[in-house]
């Protein structure tokens, strides 16, 4: 047991060091190194998330909890680790990774203050996914949040302040929305532990305004995390914010933020209150409006980072399907969807970056036929647009499926019709998407294009052969699951 | 040796490796001779003659049943061989070693010679299997490769202009699928394929649709009414050999067989119901609307081609009145039709090969150059009008009395199309054989046909005779025990006043035709006063004009659906190109025009999104 303790505290310990380095180190070095030891901090969440789950199936445990102090004490945090946050934790780290290699081409300056602030974020969205009480995940949401605007706005564009600007506000707003709702909770329950809420049935032998406190925490909680995830009507600043950031950012932005910050709230929310009539309801209600309002933003946009940033709305909504389910497999399906979703948003994120280095511009009808100058970027972007339309045998494939097969099994077949159907509306907008930019014919100005290389590649490169092999190995990984007993 | 050779046959696979596999194997050989004539015609008649022996020897044998388990859902091939079926093989076998003789030399130096062979031989297979299946799903398949050669056979002279094949394959086709619905329904209702488990099923309800699609597939591959047109047009651009193998002989035989079987075994038929009835008037309408039209054809392959559909009429009408005497005439004119309708189509082929052609108007007065022609030609004619004491005379007294006994109107009915029959024939007579010679010069050096060619007619001439003086040979010695049926048919017909009146008939045709000949001038125009008569003029037209083909009013039917799942095709080609099209993007840029950009906006947009949440919670609670 000690050992999960230990590989669970590296979560905290990791990036706060590096942080604590950083600032303490002359800015020159720390300008110089900082990405590599950001790197570090990356690899070693992947290596502490992977570990922890091979020991949690060794131990054949579904959770661990442990704390830093006395469990007893009254002032003690509780954090606790499970094999779904496992998962989003590997995702931290991968997407981390994926976003400092591209930031070792796109991000010139402020080397040093884009690593701080990517420790920040980690340890924020590390924070959130472990903690066992409501607050704390408040207090870490917080932390996410400010980091991440700062890292939108810290490359002082005029658009990237105007996306941070219409992130922040919104953001407030969520989080007074869920900081109330919480407080609500509160007056009902009188603790705000996972374990302790979960154990109320809050709905037995209340009056009816205190059902109405209930559920008004509900809506206000719901809008927040649903602003926080940009799902629709909630969504209008997620495009701009993501367009406008630095790639590098993007990546996170895009590839984790909102799904730790919006996707795991809902996680805990179904996890404490789906015996509530309605959330499911209103969750599928919202999934389903945010893939086909996403996908139809996504069709009509030229700007190759903002169809991608659509395409992330409308994805959301496919999680959130997920999780309206109530189901164990509609859970796995969204956690799912969450790994894959991270995978193939952070290439497409970094073709992106990739095309941009080498084109100078993100307008697709200013491209074609790139695929014969970059035949790598080429090949990751079809694979993450196989993937996110949901084509077999790609990662995508197999988490709609259990997705669609979970709300299929809880008496939501209309919603899983939808879902079918508009996995039509992904692909029509992504084959536009790589048709304009990819396939076709050379535009005369691109003759002298070459490859991108370096760290990007490296990237791209990477992440497709996760998507390809997820897919793959997927049928696997559910014998597994299956083996250890949460199927 | 005949013994051992059915004892050979009846033990394990080996009957369908030599009844089914080896003509297969036969046909891929000739196939490869293609234009060497003599090895052809060697082999052909070695292997047709070899399939005579095997059919005579099961023939000989006490029968016997094999199963072939073939696969786990119930298509086992099951093998009935029985007194019934193997006198049929041995009809088929017989007629086929007449045929292919003939068929050999009439393609010699014919590029499509070998490729003819296979698909004679291919169908000589599928014969054979038909007619030993006694699972009725393993039967179609036999029946289905008797179409698939029948197209073939069409095909392979005109594949640049293959309307006939396309009409044959639709019309049978449509008549098998027919088959193979009432196929379905009778298994369904059986219980089983197998025909020789069946109970009689009773001609009523379900059963009864069932009987009438069985029945219309059997009869419509006899090429019987409504599934007939494509004859005519084959006499017209297909081999003739090809007429004397299938309208003439193949399809006759299968298609008969298959109605006696349904008639006898399968199904309860009650002489007088109303399935018999509705059976006897398609035989009755078959022979006197297919004779109408024989009247007043002026070539000598169409002429015929007709005559092959009328002729069926009479088969149809005696099987349909379910009397025995009916059946036993039924399946005795079948014989007989064979006999002398190959023969007719082998002088026609014969007429084709020395002058070029077989249309009227240009040959005649052929009897001196071509005498054996003629002289075949003459007594197969004359058993066809049913002349005694040929073969013909006494099958069609046998069905006059069964038609008699059901139904007056029937009876006349056939009493007409015999009138009919008899005036075509003499004018084709006349008009071919006798007369004034009118070929132009060129052509002066006709001659009788060659030795290979008229072998085969002399054989079914000599047939026709024989089995009308000694009919008791076909009657007693074949169909009545292969029926099982103890009555005596043979010998003179039982009722002389029937037998008066059929001479009646006959001298009246030979008085209208010397009446129509006199008036007109000539004897290729001695139908005209009936072709020209006031109203029948009108009838005559129209149907020269096709409008009574069903194969066209089932074209207009096809094309006026087609014409519709165009349209349909049309609207859902908009719907996915512009349709949907115009309302995703129009519902994007009607978005993206929203999405302006204005914070003050979003936050509208968020706060109208809590309130929807709240709406949605208090209508569920």
């Amino acid at each position: 047991m000690q050992v999960i303790e230990y590989s669970a505290v590296l979560f905290f310990a990791v990036p706060l060091a590096i942080l604590l380095i950083n600032i303490l180190f002359p800015k020159q070095l720390a300008e110089k190194f900082s990405i590599y030891l950001a790197g570090i901090a990356a690899i070693t969440q992947i290596a502490a998330s992977a570990a922890g789950f091979l020991l949690l199936s060794a131990y054949r445990l579904h959770e661990y909890e442990f704390s830093f102090w006395d469990m007893t004490n009254a002032g003690s945090v509780r954090f606790g680790v499970n094999t779904f946050s496992l998962v989003i934790l590997f995702c931290i780290g991968l997407v981390s990774l994926a976003s400092i290699l591209v930031a070792n081409r796109t991000v010139d300056k402020k080397r040093a203050g884009y690593v701080n602030l990517l420790m920040m974020l980690m340890l924020g969205m590390n924070g959130m996914v472990m903690v066992t009480d409501l607050f704390s995940l408040y207090v870490f949401l917080e932390i996410v949040g400010i980091a991440s605007f700062v890292l939108i706005a810290m490359f002082k564009s005029d658009t990237g302040l105007e996306g941070a600007f219409k992130y922040l506000v919104m953001s407030i707003l969520a989080s007074i929305m869920i900081l109330t709702g919480l407080s609500f909770i509160f007056m009902q329950t009188g603790s705000l532990q996972y374990a302790h809420v979960v154990g109320m049935n809050l709905l037995e032998g209340q009056s009816s305004p205190q059902l109405m406190l209930i559920y008004a925490a509900m809506t206000l909680m719901i809008a927040g995390f649903g602003i926080k995830t940009g799902a629709v009507p909630f969504h209008s600043w997620l495009p701009d914010a993501h367009q406008s950031a630095n790639t590098a950012v993007s990546v996170l932005l895009s590839g984790i933020v909102i799904k730790v910050a919006g996707i795991y709230g809902f996680i805990v929310l179904t996890g404490l209150f789906s015996k509530l009539p309605a959330v499911n309801m209103a969750l599928a209600i919202m999934g389903t409006v945010s893939i086909i309002i996403g996908a139809l933003f996504a069709l009509r946009q030229n700007h190759f980072k903002r169809i991608v940033a659509y395409s992330s709305v409308s994805q959301m909504g496919y999680i959130l399907l997920g999780l309206s389910a109530g189901s164990i497999l509609g859970l796995l399906g969204a956690v799912v969807h969450v790994f894959n979703h991270a995978t193939f948003k952070s290439t497409l994120f970094t073709n992106a970056a990739a095309v941009h280095e080498q084109t100078g511009t993100y307008d697709i009808d200013e491209m074609g036929g790139l695929e014969k100058k970059m035949p790598v970027t080429g090949f990751s972007s079809l694979a993450a647009f196989m993937s996110t339309a949901g084509i077999p045998p790609f990662a995508g494939f197999w988490s709609k499926l259990l997705i669609i097969m979970a709300l299929w099994d809880s008496g939501f077949q209309l919603f899983a019709a939808i879902a079918l159907f508009a996995s039509i509306f992904t692909a029509v907008y992504f084959l536009r998407l790589q048709k304009k930019v990819f396939f076709g014919k050379l535009l005369s100005k691109f003759a002298g294009l070459t490859e991108i290389g370096g760290s990007i590649k490296f990237a791209q490169i990477m992440l497709t052969v996760v998507t390809i092999a997820t897919g793959l190995f997927f049928p696997f990984a559910l014998l597994y699951l299956k083996g250890i007993g949460i199927l | 040796m005949l013994n051992s050779i059915s004892l050979f046959l009846g033990s394990g696979a080996n009957i369908i490796w030599f009844m089914i596999v080896l003509p297969v194997a036969i046909g891929v050989v000739l196939w490869f001779l293609g234009k060497h004539y003599i090895p052809a015609l060697i082999l052909s008649l070695v292997s047709a003659a070899v399939n005579l022996l095997f059919a005579v020897s099961l023939y000989r044998s006490e029968g016997f049943y094999l199963v072939f388990p073939f696969s786990s859902c119930g298509l086992d091939i099951a093998l009935n061989v029985y007194s019934f079926s193997s006198m049929f093989l041995l009809f088929i076998a017989a007629g086929f070693l007449l045929i292919i003789l003939y068929s050999v030399v009439f393609l010699k130096e014919k590029n499509y010679a070998g490729c003819f062979m296979l698909y004679m031989y291919i169908s000589l297979a599928m014969m054979n299997g038909a007619f030993m299946s006694d699972n009725l799903g393993v039967m179609l398949f036999f029946w289905e490769g008797l179409l698939c050669t029948l197209f073939g056979i069409l095909l392979i002279n005109n594949m640049h202009n293959p309307k006939t094949a396309v009409k044959a394959l639709t019309l049978s086709g449509t008549a098998d699928l027919l088959l193979m619905l009432g196929i379905i329904i009778t298994a369904y209702q059986a219980g089983t394929l197998y025909i020789s488990q069946m109970q009689k099923l009773p001609v009523s309800g379900i059963s009864a649709f069932g009987f009438v699609c069985m029945m219309l597939g059997a009869i419509g591959k006899a090429g019987s009414m409504p599934f007939h047109s494509w004859i005519p047009n084959a006499a017209d651009d297909a081999p003739t050999p090809f007429m004397v193998a299938f309208p003439a002989a193949l399809e006759k035989f299968l298609g008969i067989y298959l109605t006696a079987r349904i008639v006898m075994d399968i199904y309860d038929l009650q002489p007088g119901s109303g399935a018999s009835i509705a059976v006897m008037t398609i035989g009755t309408l078959t022979i006197v609307l297919a004779v109408a039209m024989a009247l007043i054809q002026k070539d000598m392959k169409r002429l015929l081609s007709y005559h092959a559909i009328s002729q069926v009429g009479y088969m149809v009408l005696g099987i349909g009145t379910a009397l025995p005497i009916g059946i036993v005439g039924g399946l005795f004119h079948m014989l007989n039709h064979v006999i002398y309708k190959s023969c007719l189509f082998m002088t026609a082929g014969s007429v084709e090969i020395q002058t070029g052609t077989t249309d009227l108007r240009k040959i005649g007065g052929l009897a001196k150059k071509m005498p054996v022609t003629a002289i075949c030609f003459v007594i197969s004619a004359l058993a066809i009008s049913g002349v005694p004491p040929l073969n013909g005379f006494f099958s069609k007294e046998l069905v006059f009395d069964a038609a008699l006994e059901s139904n007056v109107v029937f009876y006349l009915g056939a009493l007409l199309g015999a009138f009919m029959t008899a005036i075509s024939f003499l004018k084709l007579g006349r008009a071919a054989f006798g007369g004034e010679y009118k070929l132009p010069s060129a052509k002066k050096y006709v001659r009788e046909s060659s030795a290979g060619m008229f072998l085969p007619m002399g054989v079914l001439a000599v047939l026709c005779v024989l089995f009308g003086v000694a009919n008791t040979l076909p009657l007693d010695g074949l169909l009545c025990p292969a029926l099982g049926d103890t009555e005596v048919y043979s010998g003179w017909p039982h009722s002389t006043v029937l037998v008066l009146i059929s001479i009646a008939v006959l001298l009246l045709s030979l008085g209208d035709h010397l009446y129509g000949s006199k008036k007109s001038g000539s004897a290729l125009d001695a139908a005209d006063h009936i072709h020209y008569a006031p109203v029948l003029k009108n009838i005559y037209n129209a149907a020269e004009k096709q409008l009574f083909d069903p194969y066209n009013w089932l074209m207009h039917v096809a094309n006026g659906f087609s014409a519709l799942c165009v349209f349909i095709e049309r609207c859902i080609t908009w719907l996915y190109d512009d349709g949907v099209v115009g309302i995703v993007k129009g519902a994007g840029t009607l978005l993206q025009r929203f999405n302006d950009g204005s914070l003050s906006r979003y936050l509208v947009v968020a706060i109208t999104g809590v309130a929807g949440i709240i709406v949605l919670f208090l209508a569920i609670i």
